[in-house]
């Protein structure tokens, strides 16, 4: 099995095989980017492996950058700038800001410029019906002029679009004469669901994806079948489920955002493996921690994301949210001359100053060399030593009064704080109990700052599990494949709409099962829908349609599972009121192979034994001896008293004071407070 | 009292001059400089009657062609 998250500095390849995890890491390339994946299946061998799933911030970081190709914008003539408009809301501190732009509009960078944004005369209702045919005179006139411009791609949005396909389908024909060979989206195949602007947006990004992966999908695929792999190529979509590669080309702005979402799913899969149900999740990169949440065994999905602000896709997703610190948080001066790390990073070039590769400030990542945590030639694999003098060298530069131990003290300290405050903001928004949390710790820096979380947060324990620095690249091989459809109609449910909305379910059944044929068999249909009071204008997503026909009779049931959602998201509920279905979806999972974790029988725990002694700086008052540990040489059942340090060879994990460690029966580390 | 005499043309157009370039973008001659009010304020634009592509586009005054008198006094 083969997993490859391709980040926007290196490729991540990590292959399991008899259980054993072999890894290895290729610089990403701009020019070539299936090259480096290629590159990465050859090194470790990918001839007869059975999947090789496949994760990419490439489209991500594109978008983020403008690095895109030329695209047209085809809309109802009128409403050319709603791409421009985005939903209007601004964030909270451009409220007063009358110079506030939006990233994505006309002033800023647009995803297409607003000349090849053209509107087209034609209009159909709410309800489906004709009010202006489409003049097709004039949408040939518009599209000869795009052929001029050399447009490589043109998105399709047109108003009420989503109840009646029939112009759309039909200028897409139109296009097809005036641009042949031109790649085209259309949103009522792409993202049929009401509200405009989203569904623009998203087919926008969809056909610049189609652009971009295309090529570089079918370049993969014929070189890894070159190496001799005859297995399935999948993709990961947003929430990290698998599609194969043909299905995801079909509507690709479901890969758009596939890494932080593995790291979620990774979790699950341990989560069910050693028994914990409720996780919070915290990846620690270098610039970012991204925290997730997961409750009873569930991941927090999301039926929509955003990419910028109000730069809104209409994909289910997992929910992640960041704070900018990391490894590689960069430790500046305020004003007043106090230490303040983050939100800045030094990035993988020229990196904390200790790389010696340049950079000249200092970073969390020197403090925690400088407290003796990071073994300066082990680090990364022992790929390049650290220069610990460098290290010092950037925090004496410092132009502040803090004394040279305060400052490496506090930038560790401020530096897991600001994660902390994030991870309980993830679980006060969810309004789950943090003492009833695991929190999984990984990322290559983990293991290294957040067990120190345990002083500040009253979490249940602190799990690094297993290959911390490869965990997200793991999760590519925790995940199934599923397909899903979905639709918009806005139906009241009551005794005369019902029929219509089992329609909808039937009619998108019988097209799922038709897209996955016979390896749909036997597998069960989930059914689910975005729903509201009469009235509102926002919805409860994703609730969950009870089994079996749906009808006048079961209509108190369905109503009762959204009271029922509507209340555990909001803290009451309205039994009285009527329920308005807005989005439809149904959905097939299909079983993937995935990565087995061996259990080992249970033990008592045991006393480790360490491999030697070395001195923590900066921790206490005085400098303090600390076992360290080899993380390959801990059996199950292993007990280790803080302070302590366990090395392997992409990560370390630091245990403080007054902590007490165990290895698990899955080889993972579980760290709790002496005290609880 | 106003100082400029009741306009006689029933719409009025800003006046848009001619430019001698080619469009990048559509290969059209037919390029005309004029200022447009868009998100940001005021442009001088130079843009394609085709395609609508702008070739340049560089801010205005915010207040367009009125100047306030403070302004200019030293």
């Amino acid at each position: 099995m083969f997993g490859v998250d391709v980040g926007g500095t290196f490729t991540d390849v990590v292959a399991i095989r008899d259980g054993k995890v072999e890894v290895t890491k290729v610089p990403s390339s701009r020019i070539d980017p299936a090259g480096s994946v290629v590159e990465g299946a050859r090194r470790l061998g990918v001839a007869g492996s059975a999947v090789f799933n496949h994760a990419s911030t490439m489209g991500l970081n594109a978008v983020l950058e403008r690095r895109l190709p030329k695209v047209a914008f085809l809309t109802t003539e009128g409403f050319r700038d709603i791409l421009d408009r985005g939903t209007i809301h601004r964030p909270l501190d451009a409220q007063t800001d009358p110079a506030w732009r939006r990233s994505f509009g006309d002033a800023a960078r647009p995803l297409v410029p607003r000349y090849l944004r053209r509107g087209i005369r034609e209009r159909k209702t709410a309800q489906g019906e004709t009010l202006f045919a489409l003049d097709e005179a004039q949408a040939r006139h518009e599209l000869e002029i795009l052929k001029r411009t050399e447009v490589q791609g043109v998105a399709i949005c047109l108003i009420n679009a989503y109840v009646d396909p029939e112009h759309e389908l039909r200028l897409r024909e139109l296009v097809h004469e005036v641009l042949p060979g031109v790649e085209v989206s259309i949103s009522s195949q792409t993202s049929p669901l009401a509200k405009e602007y989203e569904r623009a947006s998203t087919t926008v990004i969809d056909v610049i994806m189609k652009l971009l992966f295309s090529d570089y999908a079918g370049q993969l695929d014929r070189e890894l079948a070159g190496l001799g792999f005859d297995g399935q190529l999948n993709f990961a979509d947003c929430a990290a489920n698998l599609l194969p590669w043909q299905e995801a080309l079909e509507r690709p702005f479901r890969i758009l955002f596939a890494g932080p979402a593995a790291g979620t799913v990774s979790s699950v899969h341990l989560g069910g493996v050693i028994g914990r149900g409720n996780i919070l999740c915290a990846d620690v990169g270098g610039t970012s921690t991204d925290v997730s949440i997961i409750v009873d065994g569930k991941p927090f999905v999301q039926n929509t994301f955003e990419i910028e602000h109000d730069l809104i896709i209409n994909a289910l997703s997992t929910e992640v949210s960041s704070v900018g610190a990391g490894g590689g948080s960069l430790v500046t001066v305020s004003t007043s001359g106090g230490i303040l790390v983050g939100p800045g990073s030094a990035g993988a070039e020229p990196g904390p100053a200790c790389y010696g590769r340049g950079g000249t400030q200092p970073t969390v990542t020197d403090a925690v060399l400088l407290m003796g945590v990071l073994d300066p030639n082990g680090f990364a694999g022992g790929e390049f030593e650290l220069d610990a003098s460098a290290s010092e060298a950037a925090f004496l530069a410092l132009d502040t009064p803090v004394s040279f131990e305060e400052r490496v003290r506090t930038t560790y300290r401020l530096a897991v704080a600001h994660m902390a405050e994030e991870i309980l903001n993830v679980a006060v928004r969810h309004g789950v109990d943090i003492r009833d949390f695991s929190l999984m710790a990984y990322g290559a820096a983990g293991g290294m700052l957040l067990p120190a979380a345990l002083d500040l947060l009253p979490l249940k324990e602190v799990i690094v599990p297993p290959h911390p620095g490869l965990f997200s690249a793991i999760g590519l091989l925790s995940t199934d494949q599923v397909y899903y459809e979905s639709e918009s109609a806005y139906v009241v449910f009551g005794p005369d709409g019902i029929d219509d909305v089992a329609a909808v379910y039937e009619r998108m059944e019988a097209s799922l099962r038709a897209r996955l044929g016979a390896a749909a068999e036997g597998l069960p249909v989930r059914r689910s829908f975005d729903g509201r009071l009469v009235g509102q204008s926002w919805e409860i997503p994703f609730v969950q349609i009870p089994d079996g026909p749906i009808s006048a009779e079961t209509l108190p049931a369905i109503a009762g599972a959204f009271h029922d959602a509507y209340e555990a998201r909001n803290g009451n509920r309205f039994d009285t009121f009527p329920v308005e279905g807005v989005t439809y979806r149904v959905e097939i999972v299909v079983p993937a192979e995935k990565v087995e974790y061996e259990l080992a029988p249970e033990v008592s725990p045991f006393p480790a034994a360490p491999e030697g002694m070395l001195t923590l700086r900066y921790v206490a008052a005085e400098p303090i001896q600390a076992e360290w540990f080899r993380r390959e040489t801990l059996a199950p059942g292993a007990s280790i008293a803080g302070p302590a340090v366990i090395r392997e060879s992409l990560s370390t994990t630091y245990i403080p004071p007054g902590q007490q460690a165990v290895i698990g029966r899955a080889g993972e580390i579980i760290i709790t407070e002496v005290a609880k | 009292m106003q100082t400029f005499p009741r306009p006689s043309a029933e719409r009025l157009y800003v006046e848009r001059q001619p430019v001698a370039a080619t469009c990048p973008e559509c290969g059209g001659s037919d390029i005309q400089a004029y200022p447009v009010l868009s998100e940001g304020g005021w442009w001088h634009v130079e843009k394609c009657q085709d395609c609508l592509a702008s070739l340049t586009r560089v801010p205005a005054p915010a207040l367009g062609s009125y100047v306030p008198l403070g302004t200019t006094v030293k």
